[in-house]
């Protein structure tokens, strides 16, 4: 159901956007699940959660953008 | 500069806080002023630049119109595709407002950019923010819209636990708050950059006499600096007003 809504479809997901969204989703990956990692290392007073939460994040992010803007 | 209590204070945020004019109102203030200046700029350019139009235009209304058709078909037709209409006059303004107040930053006598305040850019970007999920919203309903943003199509159910709350917070937080630290950060950097070099330049000029032969460098620096800012003032300007059309642009897209 992705590719026949017209002309437009492809280059708006692929062009100028995508480079200032993939910041965007990159700061979001690492901010929130490094952030709920911290939470979480804060509640519990353990140290490891922060670093799991900013890999965790990071890959997230690295997956959505690879999945919006990296297939053909 | 501040010779008197020995010694050079280098430029620190505090060069960004005016005390008021008059009295102690937060509101009479020289950034205050600044905006209000650039309102008045703005309107009566573009005023007296449409007020004789004719077709064969006089340089001002050339000048003017080259602005306009700039937004219009660079940022709005380009980037938002057939709908782009109704959202021209929100960009136009925002792409003149943010030039006019970065072009004070480097103005003579004005020399400040009042988007080094960070409430201005704030509140552009707190609008933008309004103006793209309205139109989405509009344009799709609220529940397609919040479900094409929180769940895309294709990926593995329980994966969404991760990318949910990232989407959500890409599209609510990061971008509003990334659009307003970037046009915010560029302006107080630059200023402060500009600050650095020329009190510098002073500093040294009244120091001993090999700091006076270095001081013309600094002023050149300064200089320099000067029309490099004159560049970074228009580019961002130009990425503020870009970025909420791209937004606007996603927002009326209708594909996945």
């Amino acid at each position: 159901m992705s590719q026949n809504n017209g002309p437009e479809t492809g280059p708006k997901n692929t062009g100028d956007g995508a480079a200032w969204n993939i910041v965007s989703y990159l700061l979001s990956g690492l901010i929130f699940w490094g952030g709920a990692g911290w939470l979480l290392d804060h509640w519990l007073g353990t140290k490891i959660f922060t670093l799991v939460g900013l890999v965790l994040g990071a890959a997230a992010s690295l997956y959505l953008i690879w999945f919006r803007y990296g297939r053909q | 500069m501040n010779v008197a209590n020995g010694g050079f204070q280098p430029p620190s945020s505090a060069d960004f806080v005016f005390s008021p004019f008059i009295g102690n109102s937060v509101y009479l203030t020289k950034p205050i002023a600044l905006v209000f200046l650039s309102v008045i700029v703005i309107s009566v350019f573009f005023i007296i630049s449409a007020r004789k139009a004719a077709i064969v235009p006089s340089r001002l209304q050339f000048a003017g119109e080259s602005v306009y058709s700039f937004v219009r078909n660079g940022l709005g037709r380009d980037i938002i595709g057939h709908d782009f209409a109704p959202y021209v006059p929100y960009l136009f303004t925002l792409f003149t407002f943010i030039l006019v107040n970065n072009i004070f930053g480097i103005v003579p006598f004005l020399q400040f950019p009042a988007m080094s305040r960070f409430g201005f850019p704030l509140v552009l970007a707190l609008l933008t923010f309004f103006v793209f999920h309205i139109a989405a919203i509009k344009h799709k309903g609220l529940g397609p819209y919040l479900k094409e943003i929180m769940f895309m199509p294709g990926i593995p159910k329980f994966v969404y636990i991760i990318l949910t709350p990232l989407e959500l917070m890409t599209f609510f937080v990061t971008r509003p708050v990334t659009l307003a630290v970037r046009l915010f950060a560029n302006m107080f950097a630059g200023h402060l950059l500009l600050l650095v070099f020329i009190l510098g330049g002073d500093e040294l000029l009244q120091g001993a006499i090999g700091l006076k032969l270095i001081s013309p460098f600094a002023f050149a620096i300064g200089i320099a600096l000067t029309f490099f800012e004159f560049m970074v003032q228009c580019l961002q300007a130009y990425i503020f007003t870009l970025l909420t059309a791209l937004y606007i642009a996603g927002a009326l897209a209708d594909e996945h």
